[in-house]
């Protein structure tokens, strides 16, 4: 099947089987390779994108469920956006891995709540994992965006 | 932070096949057939056949083979399948049957070397090393990765026994005024890297193999798949690409011994990334039983101490002869005991393949040894901080291995721990820890400088897995020839390229590679400006039979102080506050050395209140990351901080997991102080209530 999006500004098709996940149609057909995947289940965040602004699991929506949305990864988001500004001037990453997915839902979180207080960015960022543990930081940068 | 980085899993190799691996149910069996009829003509299956001409692996004993007959844990892989996409690779492996004869198994470490236990390896310890030449099908040591000697025990399944023989425990003792004896446990951990294993192997026209995998050790990898495939070391090729997380999980021969079979039977390249319910069966933490027996002098001088160490290191040996050495070592603790007998041994049980984690067994018997001594002050009826302070090495003491301490700072990092939580104002609540962890001793690192007409390109072999090593790289070679960091490359390790380094484990890139590149940049500095060469090595070593020798060129110290409230009806642990205080030396990397010291303190707390690597009847119950907690945000202490100790003048320390190990045993000994004695980790609820339930009433000051 041929999947229509609007994908990081652009109207875009990209070919997909109808079981597949969004993550892997953006990983093979978009050369996206920001959206990963980790723990499969839809609980560590690793593959978030914006699916009409709000944050999704990428390993968890079907391809299908995508068609005629818009649909954000890190890619769509320029470097210098506040929050990706923040976590490079923050140090907020390690490995990098969760990077993706800690932007895009702290980008998401600091449009409903501008200024965040650590219990709702702890909440927020409840559905992203970062295993090299760079949680302070990652608030901080938050923080610093907002 | 782009979203740029190219880790393994992202290679994409030209007309590569995808891997997916047949794995036993059973977990302990011998293969009797391997039905492959269904199976669709475009795919490939590696078979017991096609490997039964090659040797084994191990990093430090090789009784590991490419396909397991007996499988040895449930997850083992028997087969291999290769197919145009992941998902054709997988649906192949489904389709393969396989028949076992099921073996008796065991899955504890002390019943492991219990008489009678069904035996993983027969043939281990057969031969010692030095005694000649193996008899066939023997397991040998490895000699290549290890740094000790291995002391397998044969007819048992003891893969490896350390001894760490210093005066006369027993003695000391029976004549202690005031002794404590008791059996602490620590459970499996999974690494849970966000990025999965994953390995991509081609091989070449003229028969030499190339390798793209996410690895710690590249030179190790190489020189064990040489062994075990037959072909030259220089004709093996591996690059390492920046790897999403590793904490341990990315040493040595994992997947990257089947990939490569795998590839050459398909005559094409192949990639393998594992699902996530696989790093459960390829590599976890050692789980460990530890009984301490410490004695002191009625003022709190300690005299003696004892430590006997069930380390679990799984079906395959991996590095447990080495965890077992470190843990046993580490549990000596950072004092001056003139009597102390260490016995460690390394046992095979028919579970998935413990190996390398973050703290490299320093955590186990950190737990064991620093809950014993809040144990020991209490029956003394002195401070637990005292009890330590009076006990400390302090600068040219005589560790327990015999070398003398220099560069020593753990009072330092013990008060600053103690300082943080105001824990000589009131220790109601809270709890220390102090520990001592040495470096790979000995090892070698070597680095090359080329001049570019933008700069430099510095190429070494230390591994980025988030870690910061090359900027760490890069920052020192930026100082040391005078330019911006901007302008040092620092290009992905890659065996044809770099020169031999040991590996990056064990904190000791920063160290070793700064002093490899101050060799390097005065080579280029006297040879013109265009090129140059550093190479270092750091010499010493145990005895495994007697633990004497040189443990570690520098010490990794730090120190940990918890502050702790309980809820009673639940059982939940609040932690108010952690905080870690880490001697640190010179430090090259101020951000960098903030992360290390965060990322160990929350994978400590992940490790003391929330990991365990469940499993029934050898098969893992908790095998992905719903059912298996690692720390989230909202699992953070309300405070978390912590000191880097610094001396300017100093060799820079590795930083990378000295936070860790103190973290666990801060924490239980805060429980303590409030009439809570728990000797089993993760301190779960449901363990905590059981502590509530047996401390009397009265004595319980729970806080709520």
């Amino acid at each position: 099947m041929t999947l229509d999006l609007l994908l990081n500004g652009r109207p875009t098709a990209l070919e997909a089987e109808p079981a597949e996940t969004l993550l892997e149609v953006l990983r093979r057909e978009a050369g996206l390779l920001s959206v990963r995947l980790t723990c499969g289940i839809g609980v560590c965040g690793a593959c978030t994108v914006l699916l009409d602004g709000e944050p999704v699991s990428g390993c968890l929506l079907r391809a299908a469920q995508a068609a005629g949305r818009e649909v954000t990864t890190l890619e769509g988001i320029p470097a210098e956006h506040p929050v990706r500004r923040a976590f490079a001037a923050e140090h907020a990453f390690q490995c990098g891995y969760c990077t993706p997915g800690m932007v895009l839902t702290s980008a998401r979180l600091l449009e409903e709540i501008p200024d965040p207080s650590d219990e709702q960015i702890a909440e927020g960022l409840g559905g992203n994992l970062c295993r090299c543990g760079c949680y302070l930081k990652i608030r901080a940068a938050v923080r610093r965006a907002a | 932070m782009s979203g740029e980085v190219r880790y393994a899993q992202d290679v994409r190799l030209e007309g590569q096949w995808h891997a997916a691996l047949v794995r036993s149910p059973v977990p302990h069996g011998r293969v009797r057939a391997i039905d492959v009829s269904k199976l669709p003509p475009d795919c490939v299956a590696l078979l017991p056949e096609d490997v039964a001409g090659l040797g084994r692996y191990g990093c430090q004993l090789k009784d590991q083979e490419v396909l397991a007959d007996p499988a040895r844990f449930a997850g083992d892989v028997v087969a291999a399948l290769a197919a145009s996409t992941p998902e054709a690779a997988r649906e192949a492996a489904r389709l393969v049957e396989v028949e076992f004869e099921e073996l008796p198994a065991v899955f504890d470490p002390v019943t492991a070397v219990a008489e009678g236990a069904p035996l993983l390896h027969p043939e281990a310890g057969a031969v010692r090393e030095g005694a000649g030449s193996a008899p066939a099908g023997a397991i040998v040591p490895a000699d290549d990765a290890v740094s000790i000697g291995v002391r397998p025990l044969a007819g048992t399944n003891v893969c490896h026994r350390f001894r760490l023989l210093h005066g006369d425990a027993d003695a000391g003792l029976a004549d202690a005024d005031v002794v404590v004896d008791e059996t602490y446990r620590t459970a499996s951990a999974q690494h849970a890297p966000m990025e999965p294993h994953a390995t991509a192997a081609r091989w070449t026209a003229d028969g030499r193999l190339e390798l793209f995998t996410g690895t710690q050790t590249p030179f190790n990898l190489r020189a064990d798949l040489a062994g075990l495939l037959g072909v030259d070391e220089e004709h093996i090729r591996v690059v390492a690409p920046p790897m999403g997380g590793s904490f341990g999980a990315k040493t040595f021969t994992r997947l990257e011994a089947v990939v490569a079979c795998l590839a050459r039977k398909a005559g094409r390249p192949v990639k393998a990334v594992l699902d996530r319910a696989e790093e459960w069966v390829t590599l976890n933490r050692h789980p460990a039983v530890i009984r301490v027996r410490i004695g002191a002098a009625r003022d709190g001088t300690l005299v003696a101490k004892r430590l006997d160490c069930w380390v679990d290191t799984g079906a395959y040996a991996d590095c447990g002869p080495g965890v077992a050495t470190k843990l046993g070592y580490a549990g000596a603790g950072p004092y001056r005991i003139p009597n102390v007998r260490v016995d460690a041994l390394a046992i095979y049980t028919n579970l998935p393949p413990n190996g390398a984690f973050r703290g490299y067994g320093a955590m186990q018997s950190v737990w064991a040894s620093e809950r014993a001594m809040d144990l020991l002050a209490a029956r003394l009826g002195m401070s637990p901080l005292e009890l330590r302070r009076r006990n400390l090495l302090r600068d040219g003491d005589r560790f327990a291995t015999g070398e003398v301490m220099h560069d020593v700072h753990f009072e330092e990092c013990l008060q600053a721990a103690a300082d943080a939580v105001d824990y000589e104002r009131d220790p109601h609540g809270k709890g220390l820890s102090v520990l001592l962890k040495g470096m790979q001793t000995p090892s070698r690192a070597a680095i090359a400088v080329e001049r570019t007409p933008v700069g430099y390109v510095v190429r070494c072999a230390s591994c980025e897995m988030g870690q910061g090593v090359r900027d760490s790289v890069r920052l020192q070679a930026a100082a040391l020839l005078g330019c911006e960091p901007g302008q040092i490359e620092v290009p992905d390790p890659d065996t044809n390229s770099a020169p031999f380094d040991t590996r990056t484990t064990s904190s000791r890139s920063t160290y070793m590679m700064g002093r490899a590149l101050e060799e390097a940049v005065r080579d280029l500095q006297t040879n013109g400006g265009g090129r140059g060469y550093g190479e270092i090595a750091n010499e010493g070593g145990l005895d495994p039979d007697t633990g004497q020798g040189i443990a570690s060129t520098h010490w990794h110290q730090g120190a940990a102080a918890a502050e702790v409230s309980v809820d009673e009806e639940t059982g939940l642990v609040t932690v108010e506050h952690l905080h870690a205080a880490v001697y640190a030396g010179r430090v090259v990397d101020r951000a960098g050395a903030e992360l290390q010291n965060e990322g160990s303190m929350i994978m400590g707390l992940g490790t003391a209140l929330l990991e365990s690597v469940d499993h029934a009847d050898g098969q893992i119950t908790n095998a992905n990351l719903s059912d298996y907690n690692v720390p989230a945000a909202g699992d953070l202490p309300r405070r978390l901080t912590h000191d880097l100790i610094e001396r300017d003048d100093a060799e820079p320390h590795g930083l990378g997991e000295t936070a860790l190990p103190p973290v666990p045993a801060a924490i239980g000994n805060a429980l303590a102080s409030l009439g809570l004695e728990l000797t089993e980790l993760p301190m779960t609820a449901e363990r905590v209530l059981e502590a509530v339930d047996a401390a009397a009433p009265a004595e319980v000051g729970v806080r709520g």
